[in-house]
């Protein structure tokens, strides 16, 4: 035999696979002796084997494998996808790893899932050496490719990712498409929609694909032109009836116009046509809940519970939702026995609050006024014993019921809490206002939102006044104190980081500074994903930080591209 | 498909059905693989029976493994939105070599030569899993017709890529160029599948090449006569 091509064998050298660690997943003893000995055949020395979801994560949690071969079919018990979804969820493997997700056909579920967690590659069967070789020297050299791009993306320096795609980019023509589908959507992390605009037109200039086009979508979104966006989910779904994201997209949409029939009756379609995803369903039972779709709700919700079984995406709202779905069916005993599980299957962390809440919502729906006031005394109670307070929407749930059973004082302080919080978010305010009304308390609550609102712009304007009048000393314990008043301030919190990173300039590196501005944005993202100011600020603070070693200086000037703008310019100048 | 959703539970027996026959149909052919691969690596003469029996059963398996695969496409709908099309830029070489690393084993067996030709750095936007499967069956078709060698080649002609699977047989009969121009009209029906087996392979092959679509222009198929090697030749143009 012939051939002019010697791709294989060259490729063969590029990467030692003998020495590495293999973890072999499928339910078909056949199979994995087949590829064991193909894996022999490659040189591996050390191959594990699992006949079931279960087994498989037992192995991962106590060895770090460098590839896993994972069929997606596993019978009883998780499937492929719940296996690599928890694995990165914990952390089981490196991002070095090589994670092939096989199965015996090209299916939907497997390839179109629009899973938060891909694997790095999908191999049909019959698995041959050959094609075994050549996808793995491939994933190979794409984690090379993307290296210095996830590292940046791990240190949350988007702004720098960004500009490591357009380097590699340069270099790399066969992943120029993933390279400027990842550039977009750092630049939608980094708050510059604009910009990633500009790439998805440039994609789509040369060829029509979904991701790019649902991407446009989600820019308009954001801009608020809402009916445009949805306009743009609907083509995409016309084009391409599979691309999932684009119903989940479409659903935000018409949420966020307000139309919450239609956003219910879109999440419906989508569950319909890719059922086994456990936030959909999630999402799909809230907002049937929202419009009163009680049996929809608990079909969701039901569903929701039994695929999330095996699944790290299990979540605590199906079960609490249920229990509301009980209540409004007024079946109190089975919307307890829910609560009753759920505090089973979550930490005190997770749900301790939540779970009382909706007791005292499914005894006040029950008309078990007694029992409802019991859990409002007891939540009262616990508000005043403990200062830090729940996020946003458990704070306006807790007010809403706390109002309902009768309770005055300790709901208004949560609404002004969130208010202060939030004092420049017109559309959480009328959200407030609209739980005071419903308590009969319209007009005192609007002065209380009002002096709320005050008592924030006054909090921050002084912090900035004294940055502004170079009293930076001042300026950073002045903010720290009022992010520990409103730990949960976005513009606070940014006016926060901002000042030191200020500091830093004017009066030189101190890594403990450094460490709290990181530490207050790295929670404002955690919080507000998305902002440019975000982005912004992490590259200058990278861009502050020294490099931890001589060699570490060494590879950042070699990497920086010659003709870059501002990326790495402290690192040039201190190097020379 | 509509059945899909009528009666879910017989669609997911028959597709884990289909699952557990993929299986075992990749246990037998790994393992006649290995078999063939360890008798041509003693390095003597394969005139033994047994030996040429084996080859045949990998050649039945292989057949029966295309068939599966497309059968299981086609159930799916290739061409329709539902189907899970996947084009990303590819190396061609690399899709090359792995067409030939999946016929490699049964074509020493049979004793025919492959030839490749293919440009070391075209990068083309395909489905890769789709046209690995049309090429190999086009192979696995040559291997019926050819004497002793097949050529598989790939060149950029106009705004087309041409992926072309040659044999030095007597060529493909009249009724079977007819299939093939058929089976590009879309007429699955008017494929006759009683005068060859190859009727639901030039389908799935013209649906997978109807699907790669790009800038108002898509791919096609086409069965001639001729070629380089003077024999039988199935073309794959992709846009």
């Amino acid at each position: 035999m012939t051939t002019d091509s010697h791709a294989t064998a060259a490729e063969a050298g590029s990467t030692d696979w003998a020495d590495k660690h293999y973890l072999l997943v499928d339910d078909f003893i056949g199979i994995r002796i087949l590829l064991r000995e193909s894996l022999r055949n490659l040189g591996a020395r050390h191959i594990d084997q699992a006949a079931s979801g279960g087994e498989a994560m037992k192995l991962l949690a106590k060895t770090r494998y460098d590839v896993v071969l994972c069929d997606y079919n596993l019978g009883e018990g998780k499937n492929g996808q719940q296996v690599l979804e928890e694995t990165r969820v914990r952390n089981l493997t490196a991002p070095s790893s090589v994670w092939l997700m096989v199965s015996a056909e090209k299916s939907v579920e497997s390839v179109m899932g629009a899973a938060e967690h891909q694997p790095d590659a999908y191999l049909i069967k019959p698995i041959t050496e050959g094609v075994l070789l050549t996808r793995l020297n491939r994933v190979w050299h794409k984690k090379q490719v993307f290296r210095e791009i996830d590292q940046a993306c791990m240190e949350k320096d988007y702004l720098r990712a960004a500009k490591l795609c357009d380097a590699q980019i340069e270099v790399n023509k066969l992943h120029e498409l993933e390279l400027l589908r990842m550039k977009a959507s750092l630049l939608l992390k980094s708050g510059e929609p604009e910009k990633a605009r500009a790439v998805y037109e440039k994609v789509l200039a040369d060829r029509d694909y979904s991701w790019a086009r649902a991407g446009l979508g989600k820019i308009r979104m954001n801009n608020g032109e809402h009916e445009a966006a949805r306009q743009i989910f609907q083509g995409v779904i016309v084009e391409n009836k599979y691309y999932i994201d684009a119903y989940d997209q479409m659903a935000v949409a018409y949420q966020l116009m307000g139309q919450h029939e239609e956003a219910c009756g879109v999440l419906e379609k989508a569950a319909r046509l890719s059922p086994n995803s456990v936030p959909r369903q999630r999402n799909l039972g809230l907002a049937a809940l929202k419009i009163g779709n009680v049996g929809m709700a608990e079909k969701a919700f039901r569903k929701c519970i039994s695929i999330g079984e095996f699944s790290v995406m299990k979540t605590p709202d199906a079960y609490l939702g249920l229990a509301r779905v009980c209540g409004l069916k007024k079946d109190a005993k089975e919307a307890l026995q829910w609560l009753l599980l759920a505090q089973r299957e979550f930490s005190p962390e997770q749900i301790g609050l939540r779970a009382k809440i909706t007791e005292g919502m499914v005894h006040h729906e029950t008309g078990d006024y007694r029992r409802a006031r019991k859990c409002g005394d007891e939540l009262e109670a616990m508000l005043a014993e403990d200062p830090a307070r729940p996020e946003k929407s458990i704070c306006m749930e807790l007010a809403t019921l706390l109002f309902a059973v009768g309770v005055k004082d300790a709901p208004a302080g949560l609404l002004c809490y969130v208010v202060k919080n939030n004092h420049d978010n017109q559309v959480v305010q009328d959200e407030v206002q609209k739980i005071f009304d419903k308590a009969k308390m319209g007009d005192e609550g609007t002065s209380m939102i009002i002096a709320s609102r005050k008592e924030a712009s006054d909090l921050m304007n002084k912090g900035v006044l004294l940055w502004k009048t170079d009293k930076l000393n001042e300026a950073v314990s002045w903010m720290r104190a009022a992010r520990e008043k409103l730990p949960n301030n976005l513009r606070i919190l940014f006016n926060s980081a901002q000042i030191i990173v200020s500091f830093l300039q004017q009066r030189g590196y101190q890594a403990e500074l450094a460490a709290e501005a990181m530490e207050v944005l790295l929670y404002v993202d955690k919080i507000a994903p998305g902002q440019q100011r975000f982005a912004q600020l992490m590259e200058q603070l990278v861009q502050l930080t020294p490099p931890p070693a001589p060699e570490a200086e060494l590879v950042a000037l070699e990497k920086a591209p010659p003709a870059a703008e501002n990326p790495g310019k402290s690192v040039r100048e201190r190097a020379g | 498909m509509e059945d899909q959703h009528s009666s879910p539970e017989l669609f997911l027996f028959l597709a884990s059905t289909v699952h557990d026959m993929k299986n075992s149909i990749s246990v037998v052919s790994g393992t006649l693989e290995s078999l063939l691969a360890a008798e041509q690596a003693k390095d003597v003469p394969q005139a033994d029976p047994a030996y040429l029996q084996m080859a045949q059963m990998l050649y039945q398996t292989k057949r029966l493994n295309d068939n599966l695969i497309q059968l299981l496409a086609l159930y799916k709908e290739v061409g329709k939105p539902g189907y899970p099309f996947d084009v990303q830029p590819q190396l061609v070489s690399q899709v090359i070599d792995q067409v030939v690393d999946q016929e490699k084993i049964l074509l020493l067996s049979k004793g025919i030569r492959l030839e490749t030709q293919c440009p070391p750095d075209l990068i083309w936007t395909l489905d890769e899993d789709l046209v690995i499967g049309v090429l190999a069956h086009a192979i696995n078709n040559a291997i019926r017709y050819t004497r002793d060698t097949i050529r598989l080649s790939v060149r950029e002609h106009g705004d087309l890529l041409e992926l072309r699977v040659e044999d030095n047989g007597d060529g493909y009969s009249q009724a079977l160029l007819e299939a093939g121009s058929a089976a590009m009209d879309g007429m699955a029906a008017g494929v006759n599948f009683s005068t060859n087996s190859t009727g639901l392979g030039l389908y799935f092959s013209s649906e997978v090449a109807k699907m790669h679509k790009h800038r108002g222009s898509s791919g096609s198929i086409a069965l001639e006569n001729g070629g380089a090697l003077g024999g039988g030749c199935f073309i794959l143009r992709l846009p």
